[in-house]
């Protein structure tokens, strides 16, 4: 049977609330009218994380050359580090005429026999699906002939979306990985987080505080992961999904396969970090832990509140737009609530669903929720009398022509805004960017004009 | 010029600077005022290449994709995405010409792109840019090529003052505008082909970058076969000057491997004083002239103690090597990312067609490193010093403003590798 898991499952999620509205349409981009990655960017952020594994790209050099250390995902993992390193077959002319089989079958052994990698994950791009790489095959061989997981990832860009990507990533470590390995010791308080790639150290602004209470964190998919404990993942309580919906189907099978029960939850912002941590100890069902935990979560707020305690006076009746995507679209508009900042509109066009009634819950009725941003952002400023917009590079002139201050908050940002002192550090950029005079001498007129 | 390796014993690429033929196709048709740039492929090929390129330049990106999905690239050969993806596009801006390239996706699936083209009823360009063959340089050549066979019109009378300029792919926007200035400066209207030192710098537009902004205008691109005089920069670039020719037969072409350094510019001052209507160079350029032969002098000591290592596309690289070899810079080893005729001409010990895993296989060959962004991990983990050049640079802002051609860049490029020099040996 092939290892391809059935595309047609994995959109059609059970456990995904708005399901019975969108079906089939959810997968196709249309021509000449569509922005984001594809599924094999997809597939890549869910895994490339894991430090300790080669991740082999078998395609065409665009897919690998364009994407490879794009993203910060730290990791302390002392050995060499993966994540800042590429590895792809970068098929020729020739390949795609004979097939890719035999450099592919060269290319692992290359890597085993020169970095000793953990595992390998070996990465179907569209021409080398196309041409009908046998890739399962070579894996299976490979795997046999080197003692190591050698696990294809079958994500090729042109079967759909960055989000359909990172579930056939999880998909690929559900079926290669997770279950292969007994854990050393078991706790009664042992969770896998989900879906949480330490980008720019997310995990660790409150991976200590888990720590702290009693909460260890067996596996992650795959923020600083190693792959041995993922996979051990199997013998976890609970499955904590971070942030990221893609790979609900990910721990609703390990729900139905291992009976680990699983809840979502976000580390943006104090409400949110503290609720997470509640929520995960509540979980986890014992008096104890919950009682430590609100404990550390009393503590932690309480010295929060002194340190933003001078930023509250500068943030005092601040008004923002927040023009971003996905999970940022609440999430980010919950801390700077957080901050004292009132958030008077949300852009919502690149949201589910879930993250659409989030970001209602947050904004309140009065709150807009913008479907055409680029369009709508400028006189929503104007009519609201904001002093601040939060977006993607692109908006830029929106603030200067409004001389209003503006935060670049896209997907390459170098410092982490999770967590209690992620909090911290979003304040300052906030405090900063109001306070930089820049975006209004930029605005001043040239001496020719008039 | 010592020992070239054209082609990588290695089954596969680690940690590579190559780039795909596809973004140098994109990234020519972003040098051409209202165009936009269409990915035939699946939408990940064009989203790599946008925010790779927004990162870059720090400038919003025009370009769509034709969305191929796994139905349509068996079921369609490229007519229904392409013709639905040019309808889409026009419901929402009408752009002055679409430039229409390949992927390899599409290339494999063997879609008549040109025949497909007969059917859109806009001005648009193909080009044929499989992304497995050749790299960015090529990419970016086939482009221009395309754009002077399918838009520049025949003529047989001449300009006296026109002057082309057709740059390789590696030269930053402020690199072009200030050759064009330098050769404008011996009484010559000058229009490169394409522009990017109109379009991807200094822009602070209103609209959020639906289409290319700057650039040459599809207009004075049609009306280039009058220029009575053709400047192609990088061996890349000849394929495109020989199209432009195919033009007007008057038409006169020099050629340049590239414009770094003393000795090539003092080509390329010969050349125009030859063709043009003034008898000495401006004094301006005298005085740049001057500052260089100064900066070589006083950066002889660092650069000539430093072991480098240089690392990128063939064009720009050949340009880096000659100039610090001026200033007596020993470059041990130059990594191409693809081959090149241009190979056999860079000074260097070694060249090699390779990536940044055979940069750290000699490490013990030298002291700084000259390269992308991706040369950082390297240059930490040796100990070597670094000058960041080519794409990605995404470390460090203003790279659209870094200038290494002629006499001017040339003193800026030889000051920043030996602050370079001495602030790691100072480490």
């Amino acid at each position: 049977m092939s290892a391809k898991p059935k595309i047609r499952e994995l959109l059609d999620e059970s456990a995904c609330t708005h399901n019975a509205a969108r079906k089939s349409t959810c997968n196709a981009p249309i021509p000449g009218a569509t922005t984001g990655g594809c599924a094999f960017e997809g597939a890549q952020i869910s895994l490339f994380p894991y430090a300790d594994a080669a991740h082999l790209v078998h395609g065409p050099i665009t897919c690998l050359g364009a994407s490879w250390e794009t993203r910060e995902t730290g990791t302390t993992h002392p050995g060499r580090d993966f994540t800042r390193m590429g590895f792809t077959t970068d098929i020729s002319n020739r390949d795609v005429v004979f097939g890719g089989e035999e450099k592919l079958r060269l290319a692992i052994d290359y890597i085993v026999g020169r970095y000793r990698p953990q595992a390998l994950f070996v990465y179907a791009t569209c021409v080398t699906a196309l041409i009908g790489d046998d890739i399962d095959a070579i894996c299976r061989l490979a795997e046999s002939e080197h003692g190591i997981p050698v696990v294809p990832v079958h994500a090729p860009g042109f079967v759909g979306s960055k989000n359909l990507g990172s579930r056939l990533g999880g998909e690929a470590v559900l079926k290669h990985l997770v279950g292969t390995r007994e854990p050393e010791h078991t706790t009664d308080f042992d969770i896998n987080l989900i879906g949480e790639y330490n980008v720019t150290g997310d995990m660790w602004q409150y991976a200590p505080l888990l720590e702290e209470v009693g909460i260890r964190v067996l596996s992650t998919l795959s923020g600083d992961g190693r792959i041995a404990d993922i996979r051990t993942a199997h013998r976890a309580k609970l499955n904590v999904l971070v942030c990221a919906k893609s790979l609900i189907s990910l721990t609703r099978k390990m729900q139905e396969r291992y009976g680990i029960p699983f809840i979502s939850l976000s580390f943006y912002g104090k409400r949110d970090t503290s609720d997470a941590l509640l929520a995960i100890a509540e979980a986890l069902g014992d008096a104890a832990l919950i009682q430590r935990t609100r404990a550390v979560i009393r503590r932690e707020e309480l010295s929060l509140e002194e340190k933003l305690a001078p930023y509250r006076e500068i943030f005092r009746g601040r008004k923002a737009v927040l023009n971003t995507g996905g999970n940022k679209t609440w999430s980010i508009a919950s801390a700077l609530q957080d901050l004292g900042i009132e958030v008077v509109a949300t852009a919502v066009r690149k949201a589910t669903e879930a993250d659409r009634e989030k970001a209602r819950e947050y904004l309140g009725e009065k709150g807009v929720l913008m479907m055409n941003p680029g369009a709508e952002q400028a006189r929503i400023i104007d009519e609201t009398g904001a002093d601040l917009l939060l977006a993607g590079g692109r908006s830029l002139y929106t603030a200067i022509k409004k001389r209003i201050s503006f935060i670049d908050v896209n997907q390459e940002k170098k410092k982490s805004y999770g967590g209690y002192r992620g909090l911290l550090n979003l304040a300052e950029d906030v405090r900063n960017a109001l306070e930089n005079p820049v975006f209004r001498n930029v605005a001043r007129r040239a001496p020719w004009e008039k | 010029m010592g020992e070239v390796r054209r082609r990588s014993p290695k089954p596969l690429q680690v940690n590579p600077i190559k780039l795909p033929q596809t973004m140098g196709a994109a990234l020519a048709f972003l040098g051409i005022d209202r165009c936009m740039p269409l990915m035939h492929g699946a939408m990940g090929c064009a989203s790599f290449t946008k925010v790779f390129l927004t990162r870059h330049f720090s400038e919003p990106i025009a370009i769509q994709t034709t969305a191929v999905t796994d139905i349509t690239a068996i079921l369609d050969g490229g007519d229904y995405s392409i013709v639905e993806a040019v309808a889409n596009i026009t419901k929402k801006v009408v752009p002055e010409l679409i430039g229409l390239h390949t992927t390899g996706l599409t290339e494999t699936k063997g879609d008549d792109i040109r025949g497909v083209a007969s059917k859109v009823h806009l001005p648009l360009v193909h080009v044929n840019t499989p992304d497995y063959e050749g790299g960015l340089e090529s990419g970016w050549a086939l482009a221009v090529s395309a754009l002077i066979e399918q838009l520049v019109e025949e003529r047989t009378q001449l300009d006296q003052k026109k002057v082309v300029l057709l740059p390789h792919v590696g030269l930053t926007p402020i690199e072009v505008e200030k050759i064009k200035e330098f050769v404008a400066r011996f009484g010559f209207d000058v229009h490169a082909l394409p522009d990017l030192s109109t379009s991807l710098d200094g822009y602070l537009g209103e609209k959020q970058g639906a289409l290319s902004s700057g650039g040459i205008a599809v207009e004075q691109i049609r009306k280039l076969g009058d220029a009575f005089l053709v400047l192609s920069v990088g061996a890349s670039m000849k394929r495109c000057a020989r199209a432009l020719l195919e033009k007007n037969a008057g038409m006169k072409h020099h050629h340049f491997d590239h414009l770094n350094g003393l000795e090539a510019t003092d080509a390329l001052v010969g050349i125009l004083l030859e063709e043009a209507p003034i008898p000495e160079p401006h004094p301006g350029i005298v005085r740049w002239r001057r500052r260089l032969q100064d900066a070589m002098l006083d950066c002889h000591f660092s650069i000539g103690q430093t072991r480098f290592l240089i690392a990128g596309e063939p064009d720009q690289i050949a340009g880096l090597c000659a100039s610090l070899v001026e200033a007596g810079g020993k470059v041990r080893v130059a990594v191409a990312t693809v081959d090149s005729p241009q190979l056999v001409g860079i000074r260097a010990e070694k060249v090699l067609v390779g990536d940044l895993e055979d940069a750290e296989d000699h490490r013990n060959e030298y002291d700084l490193i000259v390269s992308n962004a991706h040369g950082e991990r390297l240059a930490h983990a040796c100990g070597k010093g670094l000058v960041l050049r080519g794409f990605p640079d995404w470390e460090q802002v203003g790279s659209q403003l870094r200038n290494d051609v002629l006499y001017e860049g040339g003193t800026s490029f030889l000051v920043e590798a030996a602050n370079a020099a001495e602030r790691m040996r100072s480490k």
